[in-house]
């Protein structure tokens, strides 16, 4: 019994293999699981004569063929109608490996890109975004923010000058004090721009970008600031990044912060990693408390209203997320650069 | 501030459980304390060469310039072939011996020399990797103990910390400053190397009077006359502890100045005390004297506010600044009246910035040196001198003190701590880190702390200044980080931000690319490219630019484009598409500065596809206005017409359009004119620059739908024959103008010149679409109105049927 299905099994796929046309297979149908004549059919008729303990097995086995023969039929009959298909609008299987057509598209710069992340998240966290002019005067770049004339904390800027009174901003901080200037608490600001400092080499341009951002309110604080910032640092760097925050000093905020990141370039090289210099930090964002100086110039009770401020460069942070090390490259625009960026 | 580690670690006593802290360990503290570590490295790495005496030279048999000396390392007498011109029997100096590897790798091996074997090497400075000079090999003092390492004996063994100071850290210009950090950071304390006890029995009289004109301006004098006093080269340690704090060595008078500077942060100044002839020291501001030459050999004009140290009616210094050349130490030197002032920070500061001089004196002293640590640093400096030779102090001192002050009171409530930080401090603990300082208390309730600041402190007089102190030595890291409970406000959409983004991907989906260029511009380019100001826009110009051929701010977004296209051409590329979206800036006639925000593109070639069939046709005018009609008809501008105009000078001027909005101009597209191309020598290219602040105004992000037509159009064609300048656009003005009904619109399909058409005309062919919105029109209805449309017509343009 089994040697006969056996041989069943190989003529029906012999004769599918040859056979042309659906009405081919449509015969073989016939020829082995018609109801009359078919021979699969009338080993099934013969059951009746096995002795009845073979007969529950031997169905079994005869069941699993037929549908073996079932579904090899039905495959042959769909890959024959294909082919029929494909022969009445001609030619032959297309290469799909070619490339498609289509227009190349332009790129976004990658700095518009990376400011557009950093205001992203922010706006996320209700931050409106305000703005303010590159040709500002003394005592918005300056004065107001706590940088007196004749402090040596101006040296800290090498400054563009316009005028006796004004200057190519030095940072988008005047943004906070025209803001302040005529609105109230409570303010969640930021504010992308370029700014320019009177510098020019591989690490620095005479012109970068940079993102200020503040917050002012009742019972604003420093442990604020850093779950701010921290939580802005995880989502611009996707995910797990160290965060540290170290004193530092700018005349505008007390206490001051600088923040670092964990270097994540360097892991094998250690020493003479040229991106941390090997101290596996890398300076990221200045920020802190906003001075109560600057809260006097605008008018702002110090008893009542606290609040921080912070300051990026999208050129540094665009170069740690696209693991670049020359600034020029940005204002090259060479479109094998733009080019690498996704559409 | 460049100091060494060692010499930071000789003026702290750690505590007993401190264990011992490596340069490393430093560094991290005071970067955590907001003092930033910016490079630790050790001065230099050690070859093993040991102090040796040479006993005896004697001329190398066969090469004239060498020698052949014997040395004794170990008591054992070693013979060295020396090519040094100063090598001398009796000296000292450094000994190599074979084995050995010197600092640049090279092997030092035990071989003749023309013949002499030689053990070892005699070595210079440059050798051992510790200065530049290679004069010779070096010559230790009389004193340096034979057999010891050299190395050490120099001090060598140490590590250079580069520390970036603050401007706010005026106190921190010295070892002592650092010190006083790192014992509050590690609960150790300072220790001040001791001064003899003859210095502190001098009474303060000296026969020198000092004066002081204006106690606000020099509010401490003090100075001592130190007799015996004759230039020589400083003993090696003091040179290379110098040197690795980044001074040079000049010689042991004002290398000891230098020193304590550095260890005390109280710039000293030695007048050669012959010099001081008058015996009074006057200080006063310049007035009507006119100039003072200074020791670099420069005469300064000097300002009527400028600080002077006068030997009586003569100027013999610019204050806290640089000494007069008239009084410096020079090789004549015999004695030395050595000064100890403390100045007004603001005076010293406008001084040295009008005069563009910049010195370790003038940065302490802009930043704040401490007024009480005069006395001390100049005992110091004496103490030096007279441990280096026959120096003899004169007994007594000068001490003018005019201008003491009792150091401000400042209230800290401890309501203020938890308000800023947003952490609970304990009063004791505030009260250590307080007193770890310096910060004195001299009140305390339950709420506050009356406190004072130590007279180093200028940076603490307010509230808000302690409470960063207390941050700082708590820790930054102690503070939990927290989200803040906010209020809310209302409306964090920006219209700006979001035209800015929608134009910059119709922009790209164009084809075009974004660029960010400088805006420094040259006055032709700007005299060129003059933008849109109507002609109002003169340049904003930079009064101290990078370089001097650019040095305006740009009018126009176009000549960044422009500098773009040229460096894609010399690349041979083929086309470029790339836009700008960004500032131009303009001085307006009532001298106040203007900003506009533009949009600019630039094309040329053809657009790049991919896949096989990548041939894209030559870009055209029509390419250029169909950019800007994407851009327009994006962002909804409703109103915008197309009109000729005068050309800006830079445009072909029968390749322009302007548009226009409101007849407000709004921008303008076109070539290139041949005449700007040539100038600057570049390919062709179309350009256009729209002023998208006033896009941005008439946008129109709100439309209404429109009822889909429920009954069909009929169409008709309408060909004419027109003069060659006829502008297409007038014929659909036209008929919208005629307010017929039934016509739906009239959009044109071709234009044509050539043959047939005789010269100087062309055919533009109409399609007019006529419809109800009540019924089916018939042929019949449409063919009526439009044989009487086409006669219209005919008439009113002199226009001929084709």
């Amino acid at each position: 019994m089994i040697e006969i299905l056996e041989k069943l099994h190989e003529e029906v796929t012999g004769r599918l293999e040859r056979c042309g046309s659906p009405q081919d297979v449509e015969q073989i149908r016939v020829d082995y699981l018609g109801r009359k004549g078919g021979k699969l059919t009338a080993l099934l008729r013969g059951l009746r004569e096995l002795p009845a303990e073979e007969r529950p097995s031997a169905g079994a086995e005869l069941n699993r063929r037929r549908g073996e023969v079932e579904t090899l039929l039905e495959t042959r009959l769909a890959e024959l109608r294909r082919q029929q298909e494909g022969a009445r609008e001609g030619g032959a299987r297309l290469d799909v490996t070619l490339p498609g057509n289509r227009l190349e598209r332009g790129r976004i710069h990658p700095l518009t890109r990376v400011t557009d992340e950093i205001i992203d998240v922010f706006t996320g966290m209700g931050f409106e975004i305000a703005r303010g002019p590159d040709v500002e005067d003394d005592y918005h770049n300056f004065e107001a923010l706590n940088i007196p004339r004749d402090h040596p904390a101006r040296d800290m800027q090498d400054t563009f000058f316009v005028s006796e009174n004004h200057v190519l901003r030095t940072h988008t901080s005047p943004v906070q004090i025209r803001v302040m200037e005529t609105r109230r608490p409570p303010l969640r600001i930021i504010a992308p721009g370029a700014v320019y400092r009177h510098d020019d080499d591989a690490t620095h341009s005479p012109v970068f970008h940079q993102v200020e951002g503040f917050m002012v309110d009742r019972n604003i604080t420093f442990g604020d600031l850093k779950g701010v910032l921290t939580h802005f640092l995880e989502e611009i760097f996707e995910g797990d990044v160290r965060v540290r925050f170290r004193p530092s000093f700018f005349p505008f905020t007390e206490p001051s912060a600088e923040v670092d990141i964990g270097c994540n370039l360097c892991r094998d090289v250690e020493d003479s990693c040229r991106v941390c210099r090997g101290s596996g930090w890398l300076e990221i964002l200045g920020s802190g408390m906003i001075d109560p100086n600057v809260f006097d110039f605008v008018g702002y009770d110090t008893e009542v209203y606290s609040g921080f401020a912070f300051g990026m460069g999208v050129e540094r942070i665009a170069m740690l997320k696209y693991g670049m090390d020359d600034i020029r490259l940005f204002f090259q625009n060479d479109i094998r650069f733009l080019r690498q960026f996704p559409p | 501030m460049k100091l060494t580690y060692n010499w930071l670690m000789e003026m702290v006593k750690l505590p007993a459980d401190a264990g011992s802290l490596g340069p490393e360990e430093v560094a991290d503290r005071l970067t955590h304390a907001g003092l930033e570590v910016e490079a630790v490295r050790p001065l230099a790495s050690d070859a093993g060469a040991v102090i040796v005496e040479v006993k005896q030279v004697d001329p190398h048999p066969n090469a004239d310039r060498l020698s052949v000396c014997e040395v004794h390392d170990d008591g054992t007498p070693l013979r060295v072939v020396c090519g040094a011109p100063n090598v001398h029997a009796g000296m000292k100096t450094a000994f190599l011996r074979a084995g050995s590897v010197l600092p640049s790798g090279q092997a030092i091996e035990r071989r003749a020399i023309r013949g002499v074997p030689s053990e070892g090497m005699l070595c210079s400075e440059r050798e051992l990797g510790y200065s530049d000079d290679h004069r010779g090999i070096m010559e230790l003092p009389p004193d340096a103990p034979e057999g010891e390492p050299v190395h050490a004996y120099l001090g060598m063994d140490d590590w250079m910390l580069e520390v970036g100071v603050t401007p706010n850290r005026g106190d921190c210009l010295s070892i002592r400053g650092m010190a006083r950090e790192i014992a509050v950071l590690t609960g150790g304390r300072v220790k001040a190397p001791g001064l003899p006890d003859h210095l502190r029995r001098h009474p303060a009289e000296l026969p020198v009077t000092v004066e002081i004109v204006d106690a606000d301006l020099c509010p401490r004098y003090s100075a001592r006359l130190i007799e015996g006093l004759r230039p020589a080269p400083s003993p090696p340690w003091l040179r290379f502890r110098l040197e690795a704090c980044g001074i040079r060595s000049i010689n042991h008078i004002v290398d000891v100045t230098n020193y304590v500077m550095l260890e005390t942060g109280q710039p000293l100044h030695a007048f050669d005390a012959r010099q001081i002839a008058s015996r009074r020291i006057v200080v006063r501001t310049a007035g009507a004297t006119g100039t003072l030459t200074t020791l670099d050999g420069s005469e300064r004009a000097l300002h009527p506010d400028d600080l002077l140290i006068c030997d009586g009616d003569t100027p013999a210094a610019l204050a806290g600044v640089m000494g007069g050349a008239g009084s410096e130490v020079t090789g004549e030197t015999e004695s030395v009246l050595l000064e100890s002032a403390h100045f007004d920070p603001l005076t010293i500061r406008r001084t040295a910035k009008r005069m563009g001089m910049h010195t370790e004196a003038s940065h302490r002293f802009e930043r704040g040196v401490d007024p009480q640590g005069t006395r001390y640093a100049m005992d110091r400096a004496v103490a030096l001198w007279e441990g280096m030779g026959e120096a003899r102090v004169v007994p007594g001192y000068a001490d003018v003190y005019p201008g003491a002050r009792a150091p401000a009171d400042i209230t800290l409530r401890y309501a203020s701590v938890r308000h800023a930080l947003g952490v609970e401090l304990e009063p004791d603990r505030i009260r250590g880190i307080l007193e770890s300082l310096g910060i004195g208390i001299k009140r305390a309730t339950a709420e506050s702390l009356e406190v004072s600041a130590p007279s180093f402190r200028f940076d603490l007089t307010r509230e808000a200044d302690i409470v960063e102190e207390l941050a700082r030595i708590h820790g930054y890291d102690n503070i939990p980080a927290t989200l803040p409970a906010v209020r809310m406000s209302a409306g964090a959409d920006d219209p700006l931000l979001r035209w800015m983004r929608k134009t910059r991907t119709l922009l790209t989906t164009q084809g075009l690319s974004e660029v960010v260029t400088l805006p420094f511009c040259s006055p032709r380019m700007n005299r060129t490219f003059t933008g849109l100001w109507d002609g109002h826009g003169r340049p904003v110009r930079i009064a101290n630019p990078l370089r001097q051929e650019t040095d305006e701010m740009r009018l126009s977004l176009l000549p960044g484009l422009i500098e773009n296209l040229r460096v894609h051409a010399e690349r041979r590329s083929q086309s470029s598409m790339i836009f700008e979206l960004s500032k131009v800036f303009s001085l307006g006639r009532d001298g106040g500065y203007t900003e506009g925000l533009n949009v600019a593109g630039l094309i040329r070639g053809h657009r790049p596809r991919r896949g096989l069939k990548a041939e894209s046709p030559e870009f055209t005018f029509a390419d250029a206005k169909g950019i800007v009609e994407d851009l327009i008809e994006g962002t909804g501008c409703a109103g915008v017409l197309w009109g000729a105009g005068e050309p800006p000078s830079f445009l072909h001027p029968e390749r322009f359009a302007t548009v226009l909005e409101d007849d407000a101009r709004l921008g303008h597209v076109g070539e290139i004119s041949p005449r700007v191309r040539e100038e600057l020598d570049l390919p062709s290219c179309f350009l256009f620059e729209l002023d998208f602040a006033r896009i941005v105004h008439y946008a129109r992000p709100d439309f209404r739908v429109r009822p889909i037509p429920r009954f069909p159009s009929v169409e008709r064609d309408l060909a004419i024959v027109v003069a060659q300048d006829f502008p297409s656009q007038t014929v659909a003005d036209w008929v919208h103008g005629l307010g017929q009904r039934l016509i739906e619109r009239v959009e044109i399909f071709d234009e044509y010149t050539g043959a047939p058409i005789e010269e100087g005309r062309k055919s533009l062919a109409y399609k007019v679409f006529y419809r109800s919105a009540e019924r089916t029109l018939t042929d019949h209805e449409v063919n009526g109105v439009h044989e009487d449309l086409t006669r219209r017509l005919c008439s009113e343009f002199d226009a001929a049927l084709r």
